[in-house]
């Protein structure tokens, strides 16, 4: 901000309001994620709830999945976004009060949310948890995310729009409709936290559902293939793959998503009807999912080498892996007969972690270190703190995913077994017990990716401060 | 439309020019579209890979088939507001009528229930051991090994959280259901009434008709009832309080307790609520006791006839008169 | 293909049709369920009436403490009509029995079991011994311990404004004499009497003291409305008195 009062002119891109939000999102990454390796590690050993109404699983897991969806997420996707707009824009972001707004009103929201968390105030629905105030926050924040993003789209010095900014619109859209219709609820009183939601029960949930499915599918999925179509090509200077797989894999991920949520809710009170919907197009889905995966892997082509020798590539490259094996999976546990054992079991759970960590998390991590140096106009301080924080997220998601599987599917077949009687084989509990392996192999996991942050901040924080020295050297250079 | 300006040729960025031209790459032979951002961003104009396509062709055939064959599409033209599919599921109704209806989980469960062998199986089972006289299920191996298995997950689910998973319950809050003792009786019909009905076990407090050094001695008394060596002196006087204060009335004169009320037998050295086996010495033991007849307690068993169904109950007793026979 | 240049040339035409591509789905998912009959089913009792009713005063105020304590995270209330969920946890959840849930709490995992008919299951001294130490009773557990909520006192301030806020929502709370004459109608007499706003705290004290949830009848503690919140999931159809015929046709 000094320096831009100081300078005369008006510098060609609003890097100011990306640098914010890039390191508010390492800031959620990091708070996020330890609250993940936190509550994995209370159900590995109960004891460590502590008695503390604030920390118990209950209250500390919704602060994890907003921390890490919107606080690491939502932050590296406006910073990331505004980046890109600006960049294949090639001018300013609009209205850069708006801009620092967004800022400032997105922080604020999360903050209130996640401190709400703990005192015990959730509208108690999944990644929908903050209550009515907050999501008024929201809202206008998102709004006015929209506005300064069409508006720098209007004003664009190119002809075309990238697709990366197709896939950020079509987010933008899609979060304001489901946020708007899914937080429908009447407060309790005007100064008080609590609020109950218009719909009830089945109609409920299904509202829930379509917004908790899409919350993927645009949060997590659609923006971050944003990210990769602008990164990928760029770490890797070679062109897209295939315009025309742009196209129809944009066009057919859009429509069709917001058909599935019901996958959520298989075999429960739902009507049948919904159920059979959802499934069917979570199988028309998986092919336009890999459509992405397609066009960023195979961006590639005539340069496998990089694979090898530039760890930011393979941080790029392996979240589009883990991107094609969790809508490979995702729609596979969209069937009804396997989402008959997956459902309520931790094999959902290693599914969402091989999306948001092997891919949200990674495709961030790989986006950032391509956009930090340059943002702060300096170079990387250690490849090599990049190459160990890679190896250590990883085995981390790898260990997480296997762990989850071991534990998801034993604990489904074990519900299910019956005895040569036709009596159950197993009681609950003894699925509990037999889950805490498991558990705590993923626990262990998740200090692997924790572990691994810190390196990626320690490096971060040296990349930015060393700019210092860069300029100074080049002041130097230039006075001599 | 601001849009309008978007076609203008965009020179105006120092850095920057863009030739709109369309670029063969020299390593694999494909063009661009001509389109560049930010200095380097450029798109190939690769097909569609074939095998996506056909794949993705797949999908579409496999969605139009489920669709035709499940329940769907939301039409509000059909009977039900959509369109039922063609699969079809028969089952029999509780009155016995067979009726065939669309694919829907609710009947599949009820034909899963009706027509599945392992299921079928575990009903019959069921029905027999309840047909069975208990001394008779206890000598058939077959039978035993099927009650044995059936108690093993019901008990978990349903039991367990009070009884514990042996059935060794908790001294003070559970009975021990595998020692030789009961409250309400050891009958399999006593059992079974138990288990259908629920139990509330109520134990009066006396601090309020009793002084402190009456329920001292009567706490003697009752534990010389099974044989305790106690301050004899005292355990004269509890004796006659014992009988003075209602005690016997319902534990009866002897001690032996009564069913009826599910009064504990005080002779038998076995404690369910006095936690006389862990304390460590006579006047642990004393203080244990004068707790129970200070404050009393009282304590609820679950029924069960609305979750279980009376056959599955009386296979519930023989698991539990096999496992305390164990 | 070349089509596509005047969309990507033009912000306004992408915006306009990305929002019909991404409208269309939810649409047709989530509008019928308001009007096509086939959503929630009306069970009634043999008497005509209506079997499930909304939650007391006590009740609803021991469901907010359970979407306060997050339990839906661990815990789902929505049995599926599958052989072991019918052994384990009973008849399969009906939409109307959580017709009068605001939010609905079905939950998506189960790391506990699931609770959709805990009623009745344990006593309530059970359920308050577990929720204050789960593993007191059940050594294998990973349930943490919620001793504060017997401890705390049950804040009853905001009792009638929240049935009133329920009663915007759609749950037939009364306030008038022809909205009670109405509940009279469809739910009986007595339970008519339960869903009067007017006489909510007055309610409220009884059945607290009647249930005596926690164990200690001088403390109107959190854990007695969470308690008697538990004791009532699952148990208002009495599924002995309905053919299974009646809920299949239904679907
Ligand atoms: C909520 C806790 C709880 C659950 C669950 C429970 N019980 Fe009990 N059970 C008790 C209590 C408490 C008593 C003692 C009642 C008394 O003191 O009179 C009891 C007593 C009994 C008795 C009588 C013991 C005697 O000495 O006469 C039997 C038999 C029994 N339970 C079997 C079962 C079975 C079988 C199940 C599962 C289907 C079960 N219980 C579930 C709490 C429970
Ligand atoms: C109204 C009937 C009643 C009266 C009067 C009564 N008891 Fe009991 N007592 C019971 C019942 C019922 C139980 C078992 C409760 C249960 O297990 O749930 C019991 C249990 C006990 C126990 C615990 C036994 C054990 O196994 O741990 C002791 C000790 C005892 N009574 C002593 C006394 C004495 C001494 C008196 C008189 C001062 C007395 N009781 C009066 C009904 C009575
Ligand atoms: C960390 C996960 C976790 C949380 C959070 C949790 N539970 Fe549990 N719960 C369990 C597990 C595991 C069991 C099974 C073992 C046991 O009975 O303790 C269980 C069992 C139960 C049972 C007994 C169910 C049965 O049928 O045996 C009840 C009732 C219950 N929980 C209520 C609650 C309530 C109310 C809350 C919130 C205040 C809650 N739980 C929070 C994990 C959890
Ligand atoms: C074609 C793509 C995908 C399909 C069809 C799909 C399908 C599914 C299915 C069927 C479930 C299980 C629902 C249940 O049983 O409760 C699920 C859960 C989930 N998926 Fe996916 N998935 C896809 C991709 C992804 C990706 C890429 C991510 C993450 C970035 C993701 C994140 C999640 C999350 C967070 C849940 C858990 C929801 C919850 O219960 O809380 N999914 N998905
Ligand atoms: C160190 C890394 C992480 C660890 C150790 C971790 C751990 C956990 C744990 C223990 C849970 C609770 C699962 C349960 O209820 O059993 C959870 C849930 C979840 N986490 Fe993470 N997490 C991590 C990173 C992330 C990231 C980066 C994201 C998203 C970008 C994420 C998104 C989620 C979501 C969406 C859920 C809810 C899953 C569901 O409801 O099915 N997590 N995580
Ligand atoms: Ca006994
Ligand atoms: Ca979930
Ligand atoms: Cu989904």
């Amino acid at each position: 901000m000094a320096s831009k009062a100081a300078s005369p002119v008006v510098e060609q891109y609003n890097y100011d309001i990306v640098k914010k939000f890039a390191l508010m999102s390492l800031f959620w990454g990091l708070a996020g994620m330890s609250a993940g390796t936190y509550i994995a590690s209370e159900l590995a050993w109960p004891f460590l709830n502590f008695d503390i109404a604030q920390i118990t699983f209950g209250r500390l897991r919704p602060l994890h999945t907003s921390g890490v969806i919107f606080g690491f997420g939502g932050n590296a996707l406006f910073a990331t976004s505004y980046y890109i707009v600006q960049r294949t824009c090639q001018t300013r972001l609009w209205g850069t009060g708006f801009a620092n707004f967004t800022f400032w009103g997105w922080n604020a929201a999360i903050t209130i949310a996640g401190i709400g968390y703990l005192m015990g105030i959730t509208a108690g629905r999944e990644y929908a948890e903050p209550e009515w105030y907050v999501d008024l926050i929201i809202l206008v924040v998102w709004v006015v995310y929209f506005l300064v993003y069409t508006m720098t789209l209007l004003k664009r010095n190119q002809p075309h729009i990238y697709v990366a900014n197709w896939f950020f619109i079509s987010f933008i859209l899609a979060v304001a409709l489901l946020h708007i219709f899914n937080n429908l609820a009447v407060p309790v009183s005007f100064f008080g936290t609590k609020s109950y939601s218009l719909f009830s029960g089945a109609q409920d949930a299904m509202t829930q559902w379509w917004y908790g499915h899409n919350a993927v599918g645009f949060f997590l999925t659609a923006a971050f293939l944003g990210m990769m179509y602008y990164f990928v090509p760029k770490q890797a200077g070679r062109p897209v793959y295939s315009y025309r797989l742009s196209i129809i894999h944009f066009w057919a991920l859009s429509f069709m998503y917001m058909w599935v949520g019901t996958h959520h809710l298989h075999w429960t009170a739902i009507p049948d009807w919904t159920s059979s919907l959802a499934a069917a197009f979570s199988i028309m889905l998986l092919m336009p999912s890999w459509g992405g995966m397609i066009n960023g892997i195979m961006t590639l082509s005539g340069a496998w080498d990089k694979l090898r020798s530039d760890p930011i590539m393979m941080f790029l490259i392996t979240s589009l892996s883990f991107y094609g094996m969790s809508t490979f999976e995702g729609p596979m546990m969209a069937l009804k007969s396997v989402n008959a054992l997956s459902h309520y079991t931790d094999w959902t759970v290693g599914h969402v972690h091989s999306g948001a960590l092997g891919w949200v998390a990674m495709v961030t991590f790989g986006s950032m270190y391509h956009m930090i140096p340059r943002l702060w106009n300096t170079t990387l301080y250690s490849l090599k703190m990049v190459y160990i924080h890679f190896f250590l997220t990883t085995i981390g998601i790898l260990l997480y995913i296997t762990a989850l599987w071991v534990s998801g599917i034993g604990q489904g077949l074990m519900l299910r077994a019956f005895d040569e009687y036709g009596n159950l084989a197993y009681s609950f509990i003894e699925t509990v017990a037999f889950m805490h392996g498991p558990l705590v192999a993923r626990a262990i996991a998740g200090m692997f990716i924790v572990t691994g942050l810190l390196f990626m901040l320690v490096n971060i924080y040296l990349t930015i401060t060393r700019r210092d020295t860069v300029e100074n050297t080049v002041a130097a250079t230039a006075k001599a | 439309m601001a849009d309008t300006k978007s076609t203008k040729p965009t020179e105006n960025t120092s850095n920057n020019k863009i030739k709109h031209e369309v670029i063969k790459d020299p390593l694999t032979g494909v063009e661009t579209t001509g389109h560049v951002w930010d200095d380097t961003l450029m798109e190939f104009n690769n097909p569609l890979p074939t095998w996506w396509l056909w794949a993705f062709y797949g999908t579409i055939i496999f969605s139009i088939v489920y669709f035709i064959i499940y329940p769907s599409w939301p039409t509000g033209l059909a009977e039900k507001g959509y369109i039922a599919g063609t699969s079809e599921i028969t089952y029999k109704s509780d009155a016995g009528e067979e009726i065939t209806t669309h694919w829907n989980t609710r009947a599949l469960l009820a034909h899963e229930m009706q027509n599945d062998p392992n299921e079928l199986k575990r009903q019959t089972m069921v029905k027999k051991v309840a047909a069975t006289p208990l001394a008779s299920v206890v000598k058939d191996p077959q039978q035993s090994q099927f009650v044995l298995a059936y108690g093993k997950g019901i008990f978990g689910d349903y039991c367990a959280g009070c009884h514990q998973t042996g059935g060794q319950g908790v001294i003070g809050d559970y009975p021990n259901l595998i020692d030789d003792a009961w409250l309400w009786g050891s009958d399999s019909v006593d059992i079974e009434t138990t288990i259908r009905k629920g139990r509330t076990g109520n134990m009066p407090a006396h601090k309020a008709s009793m002084s402190d050094a009456e329920i001292t001695q009567t706490a003697n008394y009752v534990l010389s009832l099974s044989g305790e060596s106690v301050d004899s002196a005292a355990a004269e006087h509890g004796k006659k309080l014992f009988n003075t204060k209602g005690c016997s009335g319902c534990h009866m004169p002897t001690g032996v307790g009564m069913k009826a009320l599910g009064a504990a037998n005080l002779t038998d050295k076995i404690w369910t609520q006095a936690n006389v086996p862990a304390a460590a010495d006579i006047t642990a033991k004393v203080a244990a006791v004068k707790t129970i007849i200070a404050n009393g307690f009282k304590r609820e068993m679950p029924a069960w006839e609305s979750r279980l169904s009376n056959d599955e109950i009386k296979v519930l007793v023989a698991y539990i008169k096999l496992l305390s026979a164990e | 293909m070349m089509k596509h240049e005047s969309i990507e040339t033009n912000a306004a035409l992408l915006i306009v049709l990305t929002l019909a591509a991404i409208s269309i789905g939810g649409l047709v998912e989530i509008v019928p369920l308001f009007y096509i009959e086939g959503t929630v089913e009306d069970v009634k009792n043999a008497d005509g009436k209506d079997a499930v009713r909304p939650y007391t005063g006590l009740e609803q105020l021991g469901r907010d403490i359970y979407t306060r304590e997050g339990c839906y995270n661990c815990h789902s209330q929505m049995i599926r009509p599958f052989r072991d969920e019918a052994l384990r946890y009973g008849h399969y959840s009906l939409a109307a029995e959580s017709q009068y849930d605001h939010p609905f709490q079905w939950g998506s995992m189960r790391r506990g079991p699931d609770l959709a008919r805990v009623g009745g299951k344990y006593s309530s001294s059970w359920n308050t011994k577990h929720l204050i130490a789960p593993r007191s009773v059940v050594p294998e557990s990973i349930m943490p311990n919620y001793p504060w909520l017997q401890k705390t006192d049950l804040d009853t301030s905001d009792l009638i404004a929240k049935m009133k806020t329920l009663k915007k929502v759609g749950v037939p709370y009364s306030l008038t004499k022809i909205e009670y004459d109405a509940n009279v109608e469809k739910f009986g007499e007595d339970v008519a009497k339960k869903l009067d706003i007017n006489a909510a705290e007055k309610n409220l004290m009884k059945d607290a003291k009647l249930g005596n949830f926690d164990g200690n009848p001088d403390k109107l503690s959190e854990m007695d409305a969470l308690v008697a919140y538990l004791q009532i999931l699952g148990t208002m159809i009495d599924f002995s008195k309905h053919d299974e015929a009646e809920f299949i046709k239904f679907r």
